[in-house]
Parts: structure tokens; sequence; C-alpha cells
């Protein structure tokens, strides 16, 4: 496949950018994805741990404009309350400085993670007792919600002996909440 | 319990280890680039405090030490055998290590994250590296709260890292790939699939280069043998390519020890530091140069 930008050279550099549910793909050459991301091909491809920051800054840099000039534009930079780091520092140095930051940079990052990791949403494994807000806020809800959100499960699940189960749970429970009223 | 480079291994002829890594940090500790010295070594000490529980939880032994207050060549020796990373060697800030007995399992304590569980396996038998590691990351999880993301997973230092922690590699010889000059088309491709190549140990298996023929790849690695069997000097990088032909020859069978030999096993033990380590001294290069060659004498096997 040829270059998209200079129609030249063979393509090698895969670009999806997925904004609001559009999907967009660029297919570049070394040359253009050098010019348009500042990223050297070439001697950094060797070592992967290196060219992965290096990509990730310049991609984000160039995504979100240069933060001196927003500090400028809003008398402010961004940063992380809990450690202090900017984003300017975060972009030099290609790490965060706590766990706050993923929510402090949230906003600008979250393209650029899924860009990275194919995905915004982590699935898998979760630590020992942790529980999530969906899991709070269910926990505590009444207990007739509770079932009605497992029911919407059961159907979407396609588990109709589960689903029918917890209809007449629900049913029940209703008609006692009635009798006592 | 055998080392990994001992056991007997599936494909262990191409895939010679595999490996899992996850990369895990506490909640209560800034990340490692803006944790200060005196928080280090609370969290250094407050991890390693740990070994014991996860000992009593597995059914393997564990140590646990300070890796900054080591002596450098051991530092070096346990970076050859892959135990430990360049970057934890090279930090000045406290940092640790938990070790199990049979080195299959390790803990690095404030490298780039504050926890790096790691396991190995010999051959290729990524499942159950990745179940010994998984395992630990559940008796952990339940010791420190993690930093743990309801959107994101488990965060790191580094975003290429989050989510699950998680790298899974192989340590594979690719003798013919490299002489046919495929490797550089090979990393291109793998590439694409998420995969990234790169050498160890240098450029070990390089000077394997451009054979052709079956007569001539035969010739190379009995004139391998010979030299390792007669020098009285040998350089690492020498040996290592040497070794490497050696390790062909004994996968296509073309020379067959008479002795039980473990390549791999010699190829670790030869590096600088570990062959210090043996010797238990500091030496200058000429004299482990002679040292080295004496060693490879005398644990090279005799062929048929």
């Amino acid at each position: 496949m040829l270059c998209d930008k200079c129609k030249k050279n063979e393509a090698k550099v895969y670009y999806t950018e997925i904004v609001n549910g559009e999907k967009s793909e660029q297919h570049l050459c070394e040359e253009c994805a050098t010019e348009l991301t500042s990223f050297q091909m070439g001697a950094s491809i060797l070592n992967p741990e290196t060219s992965l920051g290096s990509l990730l800054s310049t991609i984000l840099g160039n995504y979100h404009g240069n933060p001196a000039q927003e500090k400028e534009r809003t008398g402010k930079e961004l940063h992380c309350d809990k450690c202090g780091m900017t984003y300017s520092e975060f972009l030099r140095v290609g790490r965060f400085g706590c766990d706050h930051c993923y929510d402090s940079f949230d906003k600008v990052l979250e393209q650029s993670i899924r860009n990275i990791q194919g995905s915004d949403a982590h699935t898998g494994k979760k630590p020992k007792d942790f529980e999530s807000k969906t899991d709070k806020i269910i926990k505590e809800m009444p207990e007739i919600d509770k079932l009605s959100i497992r029911l919407q499960d059961a159907i979407e699940k396609e588990e109709f002996e589960e689903a029918a189960r917890l209809r007449d749970q629900i049913r029940k429970l209703r008609k006692e909440e009635i009798n006592n009223a | 319990m055998l080392k990994w480079y001992k056991e007997p291994a599936k494909n262990s002829d191409v895939v010679i280890s595999s490996r899992i890594r996850l990369a895990r940090n506490l909640r209560k500790y800034p990340f490692s680039i803006k944790l200060s010295d005196e928080q280090a070594v609370l969290m250094v000490n407050e991890v390693k405090e740990s070994a014991k529980t996860i000992e009593q939880q597995t059914e393997r032994k564990y140590n646990s030490s300070n890796v900054n207050t080591l002596a450098e060549i051991d530092k070096t020796a346990m970076v050859e055998r892959h135990i430990i990373s360049p970057l934890l060697t090279a930090k000045e800030q406290s940092t640790g290590l938990i070790l199990s007995e049979d080195e299959k399992i390790s803990i690095m304590i404030n490298e780039e994250d504050h926890l790096r569980i790691q396991s190995v396996t010999g051959g290729m038998n990524i499942y159950e590296a990745f179940r010994m590691a998984n395992k630990v990351d559940d008796i952990t999880s339940g010791i420190f709260e993690y930093a743990f993301h309801e959107k994101y997973g488990y965060l790191t230092s580094c975003p290429t890292n989050v989510g699950t922690g998680l790298r899974a590699s192989y340590m594979v010889f690719l003798p013919a790939l490299t002489a046919a000059g495929r490797v550089g088309k090979l990393i291109e491709e793998l590439g694409k699939y998420g995969i990234a190549l790169r050498g160890t140990y240098g450029e070990a298996t390089k000077s394997v280069g451009s054979l052709y023929s079956y007569d001539e790849v035969e010739d190379k690695v009995h004139r391998s043998y010979g030299i390792l069997r007669y020098a009285r000097q040998l350089t690492s990088g020498d040996a290592m390519t040497l070794l490497a032909q050696l390790k062909l020859g004994l996968d296509l069978e073309l020379i067959k020890p008479k002795q039980e030999f473990n390549v791999h096993e010699l190829m670790m033990d030869i590096q600088p530091g570990n062959l210090q380590c043996h010797q238990d001294k500091n030496i200058g290069s000429i004299q482990r140069d002679k040292i080295r060659a004496d060693y490879i004498r005398e644990k090279l096997p005799e062929i048929i």
C-alpha cells in the first residue's frame, strides 16, 4: 500500500483515530509519519521499550498542543493535585507520578490510552476486595432494584429460566410491599 | 526443586524460557519518579515483609534482600541470570528483591513500578509461568492495597503497561533465521501483532552467519567445539558465539554429548559477573578470559 500523504513510498505506519465513534485511518510512510509525529523510525524500533514511550509523548504532544501555549492562554497548566506533576513534565518523562495522575490527566489521556492499548477500559483481573463504584451503588439499592438489574442482565444473556425466576421474585416483593402499605 | 534451566521442557531447543511479568503499585505511595528516598526505604521494607506470607501460601521457599546495598559484582551476576533488571541495579534509592529458592519467581521492589512480579519456566510453558505469577499476585493483593482504577485497571508508571500490567515473553534461539538475515523482517512483521523481538546476551548468534549448506554447518559446529575444547583464553563474546554454534549442533544432532550437558547453564555461568562470583573474587579481564577457557574445558562434554 502507498502512503496516503505523499503517495510515493510504501506505507509502514498505520494510524487509526476514533473520535466520537467516527473512525478515520491513515496509512503513512516512515518519512511522512516522522514529519507528522516527530517520531524517529529506524534505530528506535530496535528498542521497543523506549520507542513506545517516545512515540506516546510525541503523539500526545501533537494531539493536545503545546502545554506552554496552553498555560499562556488559560493562566495555569494542567497538573495533578496529589503529586504535583504537570502535564508538560509527564510528556517529557513519559511516566506518571502517582495513581491520581490517571484521573488528573484523564481528559487528554483517554484517546491516547485507547490508541496504545487498543481499548480504554480494563476488563480483566481485579484486586481482591476491590469494589467498583457501580458495585457499591448496586449494593446500597433496595432489594427490588437489585433484582430488576439482574433481570435485565438475564434477559440480555438470554437466560430465560433465570429471568422468569427473578420476575416472579420481583412480583412477590411488590405484592408484599402493597400489603404492608 | 530444579532451577528453570535444568528442568526438562517442551520445545526447549528453540524456546529457552517463558516469562511473565506483572507490574503493580501500592496506592499509598507515589510512583517511582515522585517517590522520596525516605518513602522508598519504607516501601521496600513493607513489601519485603510480605515474603513470609507468600512462603506460607505457596509451595516454595523465599529469600528477601536489599539490592542497593549488594556488591556490584553480585548485582551484575543477577542481571546476567535474568533475575533482576539493569534498571533496578542502576537505582541509588532503596531497592529490594524477593526471590524463590528455585529462582522461578521473583519480585523486584522499587523498579519502574513498586512491584514487578516475575516468573519463569524452562522451555515453552507460558501458562505455568502465568499460573505462578498470578498466584503470587493474588497473595500480595490481599496484603497491599494496589493502585487500581475502575476504568483503566492496574495503574503503572508508564501508560504502556496500564491495564493488566502483564508482559509475556519467550526467550528463543533462532540461529537459522539470524543466518539468513531474516530477523529484521521478522521484527517488522511481529510488530503488527503487538509482539516485540529483541536480542538477549548481545548478538551471540550473529556469526553463525551466512552458512548455506549442511556441510558448512557441520564443519562450523565442529570447529566451534574444537576451539571451546582447546582454547586457553576466551572473551565472553567469543565464548557465547561458539556456544551458540555448539547449541545449534546439539539441536540438529550433528554432535552428541557423551556426558550430561546443559549449554544454557554454561552460557550464564561464563558471563563476567557470574564467573567472578564462582571465583569468589574480582579478577582482571585477561585473567578472566583464561579462567573462562578453563571453566568451559572443565564443563564441556566429550562428543560422539
